[in-house]
């Protein structure tokens, strides 16, 4: 028994559908990002269980109660927002206590959890001080410990790093694994940043205009995307135009250079996409692989990796290759030979979304 | 750029004040438009009639005229301020985030830049023309009749002859209201619109009630501003003199009454001592203003926040 | 994106409010129309409108409405601009001593004035033209924050630092710089500032009154006490004029303005 479920959710605000039948089970102590675009519902998903919005239709239950009509106050779900909601005239440990207060316990009990939350965040030296005396970080730190103080059933993160610089952003995505991990609680985690899904997350819902596309681990996402949105959404991704060449080899065609690529009866004589990701094509010529030949349109530094774009008979082809001291860079204009294995890539139906 | 480098390192460096120069006309205005005049009242009110120090002219403070004009003075400010603090803080309530219709809110809105701007003589008229004995509204209850305690009919329904007063402290503080309350509608809306919406949805997250937010974040983080806009309220009434004079004909002793009737002719009947009654004047208003100040200060570092 | 709800106790203090605003002024014109028995008439403005004393004290006040907005401008636009070029280290004390004219009551103000300068060595209410001067004055003094508040928030929004930097760099001396680039730029500040200190000039009484010039103040005030209907029309042509001035500002800058005007 899954211990959050979400059954036939839809939302919609005067007339404009922003949330259609979403489902979804959540099982204790897993952590479930929805991922997409902006206004592509997933905000709206969350606010809904946290119960600041009403859905239009469909249930949501957490540990077989049903919620759906619950007040906010009484859900017992914490709840991090992307600008922080501190309380500007609370202190750090003050902010922390908050909800122990209001829900009437003892002093001594709301001292112990705020120290203890605290720890949790490394943050106990910074108890007096005020939400205006702390760095972005310390105050999203602090955001997260005050909303486990009150032992939330459920934790929900709304885009909580997007205000933050790049660099505390990745420290503090470690963080909220750790102390998500450390604690075994339930966790949904909104998020426009494709990356931060992937390395956070046990599950990803990815969204599109209030539908969800796909629900799956990171790898089934990155790897096996269902649709060309994903595909497109979450990582880098090449989609060439092809032919289809000959239907029962599984060949294809870009321009005049032919592609093996698996099983595609089910195409078969509609116009199609080749997807294959930037990783996977490498330099040369290899036996067996799939060979293309073009010229060099452009190099990209991107510090880590290169990204080398290759015009195919008029296509053009990414390449990403490690930032290695002895690479070769090719020069714009000069022949090139480009392959990848036969199964790193796949066929979609070519629909331009 | 070089000014620039230099001004910022210089802490006692003389192009600092050498950058001064372009104010010196400024500074002469004010210093003999505002500050002389202020230290002729000043120092007439630490001299006795020949000039030697003396502090004597306070005993106005024992003058009981004196005394309860300051009284009267800070009475009224005091309940016009709390009653248009209050009043306009609810409607500043009102008109924020859409609890009250639309079109209801751009008419407040507007008219409270009006009616805050809307004070002195032509505001008294008003009244008069309104709740005066002969006035649109008193005429219209004269019309109407009510049933008395006693169960008999009222008619007609004469507010004058029910210890109702417009030329009175009642009516002054009505005619005060409506500059008063406006006032309040203008200064706190920028701090209610400074409450974060998210802060009433972590407080409700976090488990508390509609009370409790009030209680605990939204009344602590407004009370600086809700402080400050009063004590501006106050002062605002403080220094008013012309609705009271042209309202009750100043039959009514205010300070600034006082000081108006001292300088037509010196009815204390020593010009020190009307000096002195001007500068307590000044320093109550010191008080408020450096107060409102202060309060003002700590909203921002908030809000900001 | 939440539908607030309609609350009903904020209808409740919106239609209070309402009613505040708007029955004087309702009471006010009926009132002013009856002046002729058993009949609504224009009377009392006619009346008005009729009366030579109060042409004059328009007039006057008139015109020492546009002499003050004159003097403060030219005495505030340099300073500021002054502050944020060459001291902006200045800022702070300045809001502090613009803020001062409110420290001090009109009443206390005028008495102080009386008493500075209507004594020898200056004896400037001798003549009608040194009373004038110090009317002028006053009126400067009084309507200094909402000056200086248009004016610097006018040029806290144009960023004059840069604008003088670009000006100079392409050949432009201070006056051009000044007179070219800073004060186009500051048209709609400096036009909310002056309308709000015509505004109040229009309106003061107490100036008026004890320097004993025929300012529209103290006619309104004398005829409050001599006539019955007329006050009322005064009182609804004077709204019409602080809603015309505060109309032209919305109209110009159509971002809130706030503060007060009169000084009562």
């Amino acid at each position: 028994m899954a211990q959050l479920e979400l059954n036939h959710i839809s939302k919609s605000f005067s007339g404009t559908i922003a949330v259609h039948d979403f489902n979804l089970a959540v099982e204790t102590g897993e952590f479930i990002s929805f991922l997409g675009p902006s206004g592509c519902g997933k905000t709206t998903t969350l606010r809904m269980l946290a119960g600041f919005e009403i859905p239009t239709s469909g249930t949501i239950r957490l540990d077989n109660r049903d919620l759906t009509l619950l007040p906010a106050n009484k859900r017992n779900m914490g709840m991090v927002f992307q600008s922080y909601a501190l309380f500007p005239n609370m202190t750090a440990a003050q902010n922390v206590g908050y909800g122990l207060k209001v829900a009437g316990k003892p002093k001594a009990e709301i001292e112990g959890r705020v120290n203890e939350m605290l720890d949790l965040i490394q943050m106990r030296d910074f108890a007096r001080r005020y939400p205006n005396q702390l760095s972005g970080g310390q105050q999203q730190r602090l955001a997260l410990a005050r909303a486990l103080a009150i032992r939330p059933q459920v934790l929900l993160l709304d885009e909580p790093l997007s205000a933050l610089d790049a660099k505390i952003r990745l420290e503090l995505r470690q963080e909220i694994r750790r102390i998500q991990q450390h604690l075994g609680i339930t966790t949904i985690y909104v998020t426009h940043d494709q990356e931060e899904a992937l390395s956070l997350s046990d599950r990803i819902v990815v969204m599109r205009r209030g539908v969800i596309q796909q629900v799956g681990t990171p790898q089934q996402i990155y790897n096996n995307p269902a649709g060309d949105f994903v595909a497109e959404f979450v990582g880098h991704i090449n989609l060439l135009p092809v032919e289809v060449d000959q239907p029962r080899q599984g060949i294809v065609r870009l321009g005049s250079q032919l592609i093996r690529a698996g099983q595609f009866e089910h195409l078969n004589g509609r116009p199609v996409r080749l997807a294959v990701r930037p990783e996977e094509l490498k330099s040369g010529f290899v036996e067996g692989a799939n060979n293309l030949t073009g010229k060099i349109e452009s190099v990209t530094y991107l510090g880590a990796i290169v990204r080398i774009r290759v015009d195919v008979d008029g296509h053009l082809v990414s390449l990403d290759m490690f930032n290695e001291r002895a690479l070769n860079i090719p020069a714009v204009g000069q022949p090139y030979a480009i392959h990848f294995p036969v199964g790193a890539c796949w066929l979609t139906n070519g629909e331009k979304e | 750029m070089k000014n620039k480098q230099l001004n910022r390192k210089s802490g006692k460096d003389p192009s600092r004040w050498k950058s001064l120069i372009g104010l010196l006309p400024f500074f002469f205005f004010i210093a003999f438009f505002l500050v002389m005049p202020s230290i002729t009242l000043f120092s007439g009110a630490f001299q006795d009639m020949d000039g030697q120090f003396t502090l004597a002219n306070f005993s106005f403070l024992q003058n009981t005229f004196a005394l309860k004009s300051y009284l009267t003075s800070i009475w009224v400010s005091l309940i016009t301020s709390v009653i248009g603090g209050a009043f306009g803080f609810f409607v500043a309530y009102a008109t924020t985030s859409g609890r009250a219709p639309r079109w209801m809110s751009t008419i407040l809105t507007t008219f409270s830049g009006l009616a805050a701007n809307f004070g002195g003589v032509p505001l008294a008229f008003a009244f008069i023309a309104t709740l005066g004995r002969t006035g649109f509204i008193t005429a219209l209850l004269k019309g109407i009749c009510l049933n008395g305690p006693d169960g008999a009919a009222i008619c007609p329904f004469n507010p004058y002859d029910h210890g109702f007063n417009l030329y009175s402290v009642v009516g002054l503080i009505l005619a005060y209201t409506y500059f008063q309350f406006p006032l309040m509608v203008l200064t706190i809306t920028p701090a209610l619109e400074g409450l974060k919406k998210e802060w009433v949805e972590a407080s409700t997250n976090l488990g508390s009630s509609s009370a409790q937010y009030w209680r605990y974040v939204a009344l602590p983080v407004l009370l600086p501003s809700l402080l400050g806009a009063t004590i501006l309220l106050f002062g605002n009434a403080f220094g008013a003199y012309a609705t009271a004079q042209a309202l009750t004909g100043g039959s009514i002793y205010l300070v600034t009454i006082m000081i108006g009737q001292q300088i037509r002719g010196d009815v204390l009947g020593n010009p020190n001592e009307g000096y002195a009654l001007a500068f307590g004047m000044v320093i109550i208003m010191s008080i408020t203003i450096f107060l409102y100040v202060m309060l003002q200060r700590k909203t921002a570092r908030w809000i900001k926040s | 994106m939440t539908k607030q709800k309609k609350n009903a106790w904020a209808i409740f203090w919106a239609i209070l409010a309402m009613l505040y605003f708007f029955l004087p002024m309702l009471g006010t014109f009926i009132f002013s129309l009856r002046m002729k028995r058993g009949v609504l008439s224009f009377m009392a403005y006619q009346s008005v409108l009729a009366d030579s004393h109060f042409l004059e004290s328009f007039r006057y006040s008139a015109t020492m409405g546009i002499i003050t907005v004159t003097i403060s401008v030219l005495l505030l636009l340099p300073t500021v601009y002054w502050i944020y070029i060459k001291a902006p280290w200045m800022r702070a004390a300045m809001d502090i001593i613009t803020i001062l004219p409110f420290v001090v009551p009109v009443i206390v103000l005028v008495f102080g004035l009386i008493r500075t300068f209507g004594r020898p060595p200056f004896q400037l209410t001798l003549t009608a033209f040194g009373t004038d001067i110090l009317m002028t004055a006053g009126y400067v003094i009084i309507t200094m924050p909402y000056m200086y508040r248009a004016i610097d928030v006018g040029m806290r929004s144009v960023d004059v630092r840069t604008l003088t930097e670009a000006a100079q760099s392409l050949g432009s001396n201070w006056l051009q710089v000044l007179t070219q680039v800073i004060l186009p730029n500051l048209r709609i500040a400096v036009l909310s500032g002056a309308l709000i200190c015509f505004a109040t000039v229009m309106g003061e009484l107490i100036l008026g009154d004890f320097l004993v010039r025929p300012a529209l103040g103290s006619y309104m005030a004398g005829v409050g006490r001599s006539k019955a209907y007329e006050p009322a029309a005064l009182a609804i042509i004077s709204y019409g004029l602080t809603w015309l001035c505060l109309g032209l500002i919305q109209y110009f800058s159509r971002g809130r303005q706030d503060g007060q005007l009169t000084g009562r």
